[in-house]
């Protein structure tokens, strides 16, 4: 009797633990590794994407590790190349190398591309294929203080843009009723010192011309690009930026902007709102600060000053060497739904390029999202920011010329063109 | 049991003896020497959409001959490091002499001195950046509560002071050790030399040339050396503050490397390991020079 059970026992145990092994052999992990740990509204975005996917594929796990830029990027460049890393990562526009390396996997099959933006989609499409799920975008806007531009007793036009002469003439007032005319710093970013000067070509060039100069195939002793530098340069000896334009942060820039000590005006990519919209303890603006939106100046014989600069911010794509390829896309398809869209617009406060259909936007920041999509109204686009298009040497004096020296005053006109001419240009 | 055995002279086996070395040499051969061994792979190779293509002596030619940032680099990198040596341990030795005669408020001072040796370069960059700050840093605010706002500066945006700036920093943060080490030494000099040489009415300044100096000689000379292998790879604190720039002015080759490997968009490691491995050589070859040049013939004993 005693042996009769000690054997049903045994044989329980042999089951249970078969079973158990069976359930774990079932088991998957998908590993996804991802910047932006410190903006709450979009790790609850992801970590959502990645319960629904749970949800729908019983046994899958779906494993987040969170970093920031830096630590991301140096963490890939080591896995990828020993075909290690995780299942699906996050990844920019600029970040082409891990296309032209073999790194990412092609998801023009995997992907439900109804639900994205074809122009966001565009921005991934190397050689016919693409190779990343956009879903943050953003565009180039000049945000401005209305109370500080009136007590200036300049008035926006009805078009929201100034001639390049207006404008030159309200950074010399604000300049003189000592307030800061254009905060910027280049502290810890390589792009923020050339939001003017790459606005001002993408209009006084056109599109065309603009993807040509940043391609190297349009030289920087182009008179119009000289042209361009020149007015920029007035800004510049005007004292349009602040002293410390060289050490302030982006961060910082923005605090600068809406808190202390203030400034007129404040290019940034329309992701400002991730800053600026959080409570005031935290960093952000003031509810009754008087925020508006105004068009980069109009250039005199422009070929385009509808234009503006549209780009595609964090992205995913899939390992090429993932075991879990069709899981993974499954993850990528649970971001770019609709609704999750909606959610990231009402939460994330931006623009994103996956489709939402018609939203209906509620809350204290209403009447600014209605100020930022009028200033979209017949705007043509130029797809990606310069630092998302060159590459190497080029990259690298642009960062170091049109980002800092320049604006900073350290350089003349003559010695821009020619050191942008020598890191870029292919003649 | 014999040596030859398998025993060594104290008594352990060659197996015990293995036992106990290898988890050192195991992590000695991951994480050092076959790093080193693939730099110098990766150093004649280029690498581009997957594969490997032998190059020879093609990336050392381009970074001789067509690399007009890695000679900027180079010529900042060797400011640094000469400037920054002599001033690291002539400032350390300084203080320490000062703190050696035993002044009031010694050991505060000790403390406070030796303090920024124990933060870390991300801290000690920060802080710096703050304090180097055109509107806000404490530096210019302090010229012009003294009535010197003429000379005011953007320190760190500015490709003439960039670089001296950031080797203030690295001063600050050094000194503390350089004082301490030559504070050790100079507490370890025997008394009675020094009690001869006063003794024969030697004044302190002869006394700090002629017999202190050359008693502290080989504890200068490991100093210098140590203080000039790190200046040679300096990369965290130029990182932090200023990133290379303004206009490359405080680029050295460190981050140069860093920026080709990691910053430039391609996977291309053959490059930036050609850099790494003509900067060691130098390194290695300025250290013998160095070593032979400063070296004692007659040892000092005492």
């Amino acid at each position: 009797m005693m042996k009769t059970r000690a054997k049903w026992h045994l044989a329980t145990v042999v089951l249970a633990v078969g079973l158990a092994s069976a359930a774990r052999a079932e088991e998957v992990t998908l590993t996804v590794w991802s910047h932006e740990a410190d903006e709450a509204a979009k790790v609850a975005l992801r970590e959502q994407a990645a319960k629904n996917l749970e949800k729908s594929h019983p046994g899958v796990h779906v494993k987040i590790t969170w970093y920031e830029k830096d630590g991301l990027n140096t963490a890939l460049r080591t896995a990828l190349p020993a075909g290690q890393g995780p299942d699906v990562f996050y990844v920019e526009p600029d970040q082409v190398e891990y296309i032209t390396n073999g790194y990412i996997i092609p998801l023009d099959s995997l992907i439900n591309w109804n639900n994205i933006y074809d122009w966001a989609r565009q921005v991934w499409t190397h050689d016919g294929k693409t190779y990343a799920l956009p879903e943050e975008a953003y565009t180039n806007e000049l945000y401005y203080n209305r109370q500080l531009l009136a007590k200036l007793g300049a008035k926006l036009p009805d078009s929201a843009q100034f001639t390049q002469a207006e404008f030159l003439d309200i950074v010399k007032k604000a300049r003189a009723a000592d307030v800061t005319p254009i905060d910027q710093g280049v502290g810890d970013r390589p792009y923020p010192g050339a939001y003017i000067i790459g606005e001002a070509l993408l209009r006084k060039l056109g599109l065309e011309d603009y993807g040509k100069l940043l391609n190297g195939k349009l030289s920087f002793e182009d008179p119009r690009v000289v042209e361009v530098f020149t007015w920029v340069k007035q800004l510049v000896d005007a004292g349009a930026y602040p002293k410390n334009f060289m050490t302030l942060k982006l961060g910082e820039s923005h605090h600068y902007f809406y808190q202390k000590p203030g400034a007129l005006m404040f290019p940034m990519g329309s992701f400002y709102t991730g800053r600026a919209f959080v409570p005031v303890e935290k960093g952000g603006q003031a509810p009754d600060f008087p925020i508006g939106i105004m068009q980069f100046p109009a250039m005199d014989k422009a070929a385009c000053n509808e234009c503006k600069t549209v780009a595609v911010g964090a992205s995913f794509a899939i390992n090429a060497a993932s075991k879990h390829q069709d899981l993974a896309a499954a993850y990528l398809n649970e971001l770019a739904t609709p609704e999750m869209g909606k959610r990231w617009i009402e939460t994330v406060y931006l623009q994103t390029a996956v489709k939402t259909g018609p939203t209906e936007f509620s809350g204290p920041y209403a009447g600014y999202f209605k100020e930022l999509m009028e200033r979209q109204k017949g705007a043509k686009y130029f797809t990606g920011m310069p630092v998302d298009i060159l590459t190497g040497q080029c990259k690298d004096t642009f960062v170091q010329v049109m980002n800092k020296a320049f604006p900073g005053g350290l350089m003349s006109v003559d010695e821009a063109v020619k050191t942008m001419n020598q890191g870029c240009y292919k003649s | 049991m014999s040596a030859s055995s398998g025993e060594g002279s104290r008594g352990a086996s060659r197996t015990a003896i293995a036992t106990f070395l290898a988890p050192a040499l195991v992590v000695y051969a991951g994480f050092t020497l076959y790093p080193v061994l693939r730099t110098f792979y990766n150093s004649v190779h280029l690498f581009k959409e997957r594969t490997q293509e032998f190059v020879g002596l093609r990336n050392f030619l381009d970074i001789l001959t067509q690399d007009p940032v890695f000679w900027k680099a180079v010529g900042n990198t060797a400011t640094f490091t000469i400037v920054g040596t002599i001033a690291d341990v002539l400032g350390g030795l300084l203080l320490a002499l000062c703190l050696f005669v035993g002044p009031p408020l010694s050991r505060p001072m000790r403390v406070i001195w030796f303090t920024p040796v124990l933060m870390s370069y991300v801290v000690v960059g920060i802080i710096w950046v703050w304090l180097y700050d055109y509107d806000w840093g404490l530096i210019n605010v302090i010229l012009r509560w003294l009535g010197l706002g003429a000379f005011e500066q953007s320190w760190l945006g500015d490709p003439r002071t960039a670089l001296w700036a950031v080797l203030v920093t690295h001063l600050w943060k050094w000194l503390g050790f350089n004082m301490i080490v030559c504070l050790a030494a100079l507490h370890a000099l025997p008394g009675e030399v020094l009690g001869a040489a006063e003794l024969d009415n030697c004044g302190w300044f002869a006394k700090l040339v002629y017999v202190i100096i050359p008693m502290l000689r080989p504890t200068l000379i490991n100093l210098l050396v140590l203080s000039f292998i790190g200046k040679m790879m300096l990369f965290d604190l130029v990182w932090i503050m200023t990133g290379g720039g303004p206009l490359w002015s405080t680029e050295t080759v460190s981050t140069y490397v860093y920026k080709r490997a990691f910053d430039w968009n391609t996977f291309d490691l053959g490059y930036p390991s050609a850099i790494a491995v003509l900067w060691s050589v130098m390194i290695v070859l300025f250290v013998a020079v160095m070593t032979r040049l400063l070296r004692s013939r007659d040892r000092l004993e005492f």
